[in-house]
């Protein structure tokens, strides 16, 4: 029966399965990467960081002309605030001596605010924008590991998804992975916590889900992180509120946040290291 | 050296695709639209045309394995759909005749197959939550017009230097 082994269709049917089988294996929330991913990623990693250098000097000074333009009204402007972050500096100092005097009495170290920063350059970005990923160049070598939180000077922008030993890869918060899951809070009188998950990308809000139904939201409150996903400090600012719904079956509230920070502007980042380490971690049982 | 030009190329392509697309995700080019950089998927399909269909699906295979593994961590989808787009470059061209402007055509309308296959599996495996208007609006739209930029700048060089290639290998 040779019409019926056409060995073109045969091969597009096997490419198909491979194919399917690859997105499925890829889909799982793995730990690590294979040996020739990280070899992949590490060798493309050294020529991009060589690549990023000269890129960002020329698009770096482009950058200073257009600030230039813009630093007389930005002066104007600093100096009347000046005045105010001297007395909020004062008041900052005594609030946290006295924080530290009461956590003396009460005999309390731990503090799921605490982190030590890494600082890292952006050198590329997952052109395919789908699964919004950065990669920068710090990696295992630097400590950095899987699932710690990512911050700009404004507020997170994502997680650690894969580290090599010289490179490590972000998962921003705006990336559509289902498996991408944030534990945040609406910092106001009565906290409501909820789980930051989906981005509409025409607003370009992020979406909180997961709020009691009976819990009022005000518009204009700031979110932050909650430290109770495990790896993730509490109190890096997310956004602010904007809107809030209720969902479908009216158990839930969608609270709809616009971003602290720029996810389409990154160059540098920190990445952040809790210093109290989750009670699933110590288990060494990392997962989120 | 001359041999390995075409390789180094394709590397170049493949790591400045990265760059940029952090550096049109910037401000400077409105935060708001998606630039999508094809030049591999442009490289594929010159090579397929003035190289030849072998070298172009094994060209389409390893840059596929590599984007896949460096930039998107979701294997498969561009291992495959750029072999098999060379593999379909290859049998259109037989209809049309190879001139410049017919091979810029043909570049476009694969990038904006592969914009809307890559779409469609992002759809089904729920990474992509966009409706198709806004797609069109805020992605194929801009993905298109950097990409002819970039295919009128480079389509020439492009083309002398794969077919200086192509005449060096045959002549061996």
């Amino acid at each position: 029966m040779p019409q019926f082994f056409n060995k073109k269709l045969i091969l597009l049917l096997a490419g198909i399965i491979v194919l399917v089988a690859l997105i499925g294996f890829s889909m799982r929330e793995r730990e690590t990467l294979s040996w020739p991913e990280q070899f992949f990623k590490d060798t493309t990693g050294w020529f991009a960081n060589a690549f990023d250098k000269p890129v960002s000097a020329v698009t770096g000074l482009f950058e200073n002309l257009s600030d230039l333009q813009n630093t007389y009204d930005e002066n104007a402007k600093l100096k009347a605030r000046l005045g105010e972050y001297v007395q909020i500096k004062t008041e900052v100092q005594a609030l946290k001596k006295e924080n530290a005097d009461l956590r003396k009495i009460l005999d309390k170290e731990d503090d799921l605010s605490k982190y030590s920063p890494i600082q890292a350059t952006v050198i590329g970005r997952n052109p395919d924008r789908w699964n919004e990923l950065i990669t920068i160049n710090k990696g295992e070598m630097n400590g950095i590991e899987t699932n710690m939180a990512v911050i700009t000077a404004d507020g997170l922008i994502g997680k650690i998804k894969s580290t090599t030993p010289t490179t490590a890869t972000v998962q921003l918060v705006s990336s559509g992975d289902p498996n991408n899951k944030i534990s945040a809070s609406i910092v106001q009188q009565d906290a409501a916590n909820g789980i930051i998950e989906g981005y509409d990308d025409k607003q370009g809000y992020l979406l909180m889900k997961r709020i009691p139904f009976d819990k009022e939201i005000k518009i204009g409150s700031i979110v932050e992180t909650s430290g109770l996903g495990g790896v993730f400090p509490s109190r890096l600012i997310v956004g602010k509120v904007v809107e809030v719904k209720v969902d479908q079956n009216g158990l839930n509230q969608t609270a709809y946040l616009e971003p602290a920070t720029d996810f389409y502007d990154i160059k540098n980042v920190i990445v952040v290291k809790r210093e109290v380490v989750g009670d699933e971690e110590a288990k060494g049982e990392g997962k989120e | 050296m001359k041999r390995l030009i075409l390789p180094l190329t394709a590397f170049l392509f493949f790591i400045m695709e990265g760059s940029f697309a952090n550096l049109l995700a910037g401000d400077i080019f409105g935060g708001d639209k998606i630039i999508v950089p094809r030049f591999i998927m442009i490289l594929v399909a010159f090579i397929t045309i003035y190289g030849s269909r072998r070298t172009g699906m094994v060209y389409g295979f390893i840059l596929g394995i590599m984007y896949d593994v460096v930039y998107t961590e979701i294997l498969g989808i561009y291992m495959f759909m750029l072999p098999f787009f060379a593999y379909l470059i290859a049998k259109i061209m037989r209809i049309f005749q190879s001139n410049l402007l017919v091979t810029i055509l043909t570049s476009l309308v694969f990038i904006t197959l592969l914009e809307v296959i890559v779409y469609q599996i992002n759809l089904l495996i729920g990474f992509a939550h966009m409706e198709f208007n806004t797609f069109l609006e805020i992605r194929l739209v801009p993905t298109l017009l950097l990409n002819l930029a970039f295919l009128i700048v480079f389509s020439y060089p492009l083309k002398r230097m794969i077919e200086k290639q192509e005449l060096e290998s045959a002549g061996e």
